[in-house]
């Protein structure tokens, strides 16, 4: 009886973490995964291991944070199994030449295949903070999902305001 | 004009990408058969060893290299017993993926750097007291249809054979902890930035 109605608390906890990110969760593994086939391979990683999660949630932490620290983990943990791409810091990227000169007409596709680009190069967690800070989420938010300090944080973000600031135009960045 | 992370949440979302209860059900299932094949062909391996010995022990082959073998064969048991414990009985908690990224990530390092470093303990050594024993009965059994001097040179092939091979696995699970270990020290300069 009891088991039964634990199942049933994962089920629903999954169904309504499912049905508020499904959209975000689906542009994490946009962001982690080129290849569509994989993305959607990675994606369906991401629902069961959420799934599984929620058989341990007691309500430890909110229920945003749960779900995209479980996101983040089998992103991780999926581009270390897929392949060995040559990974960046931001500082390294900061030496980088940026893509190009902006364009005054830069299409929001194109921008979007090129924030992809640029957080598929990053290093653990540069990379995610790119992605938590692309969210909308607030530095607190980014360190409670990734185990960064906030300054550490704060540090990234600011890192990566001037590398957006870098390689796209000024009114996309504000 | 957009700014970046309105362009970032408004972007098309995968028109196929809805996923179901069943297909987590379906996902579930898979994610156990997967468990259970690749602990089946561990189990698979070590019992053919056992089951060779116990066959050659049972019929009598070579009847001094019966208490060693009953060792080999103790030894295998162990590694198997090793294996469904560390791979069973101590299965990761699925809500362990909860944790903080960076504590995730040290965690799952450290669980298998433990693995590893300690791979001498219960992989190696159990192995070493029947090998021993078989070796100092094979060096000192002196056939007298084979000339002393091939005879030696016979055991000594076998015990630097022995020693390469093990002293590789050996290797294998030091070199691998060790990498293991510096990714673990990444982690944790991160945690103290």
């Amino acid at each position: 009886m009891g088991h039964g109605m634990d199942a049933r608390r994962q089920d629903d906890l999954y169904l309504k973490a499912s049905a508020e990110y499904g959209p975000a969760l689906d542009r994490l593994a946009r962001a982690y995964e080129a290849d569509p086939s994989l993305r959607l391979d990675l994606l369906q990683d991401i629902h069961f291991a959420l799934w599984r999660s929620f058989s341990g949630f007691a309500e430890q932490c909110s229920l945003r944070t749960w779900v995209y620290r479980v996101a983040h983990n089998v992103g991780i943990s999926g581009r270390k199994r897929r392949r060995r791409l040559q990974l960046i810091n931001l500082e390294d990227m900061d030496q980088l030449p940026a893509d190009g000169t902006p364009e005054e007409d830069v299409h929001s596709t194109q921008t979007l295949a090129r924030l992809h680009a640029l957080i598929r190069a990053l290093k653990s967690p540069d990379g995610q903070v790119m992605l938590l800070y692309l969210e909308d989420m607030d530095a607190g938010a980014i360190g409670e999902i990734t185990g960064l300090s906030a300054r550490a944080v704060a540090t990234r973000i600011h890192r990566i305001k001037a590398l957006l600031a870098r390689n796209f135009r000024q009114g996309e960045c504000s | 004009m957009t700014d970046i992370k309105t362009i970032w949440k408004n972007q098309p979302v995968e028109e196929n990408s809805m996923i179901t209860l069943s297909d987590i059900r379906v996902r579930a299932a898979r994610f156990q058969s997967r468990i259970r094949l690749r602990n089946g062909a561990l189990y698979a391996y070590s019992l053919a060893n056992v089951a060779l010995t116990a066959w050659l022990i049972s019929r009598g082959v070579s009847p001094r290299y019966t208490a060693p073998g009953l060792l080999l064969v103790a030894a295998h048991l162990f590694v198997i017993w090793q294996l469904w414990w560390r791979t069973s009985a101590r299965a990761l908690p699925g809500d362990l993926m909860a944790r903080a990224a960076l504590d995730y990530h040290r965690q799952e390092l450290e669980r298998q750097r433990g693995a590893m470093a300690g791979a001498w303990l219960w992989y190696i050594l159990p192995f070493m007291p029947g090998l021993i024993w078989e070796l100092w009965l094979r060096a000192t059994l002196h056939p007298a249809n084979v000339p002393p001097v091939a005879d030696r040179a016979l055991v000594l092939f076998l015990i630097l054979s022995a020693l390469f091979f093990w002293m590789s696995v050996w290797l294998a699970f030091s070199w691998a902890a060790a990498r293991l270990e510096v990714r673990i020290e990444r982690l944790n300069v991160l945690k103290a930035e």
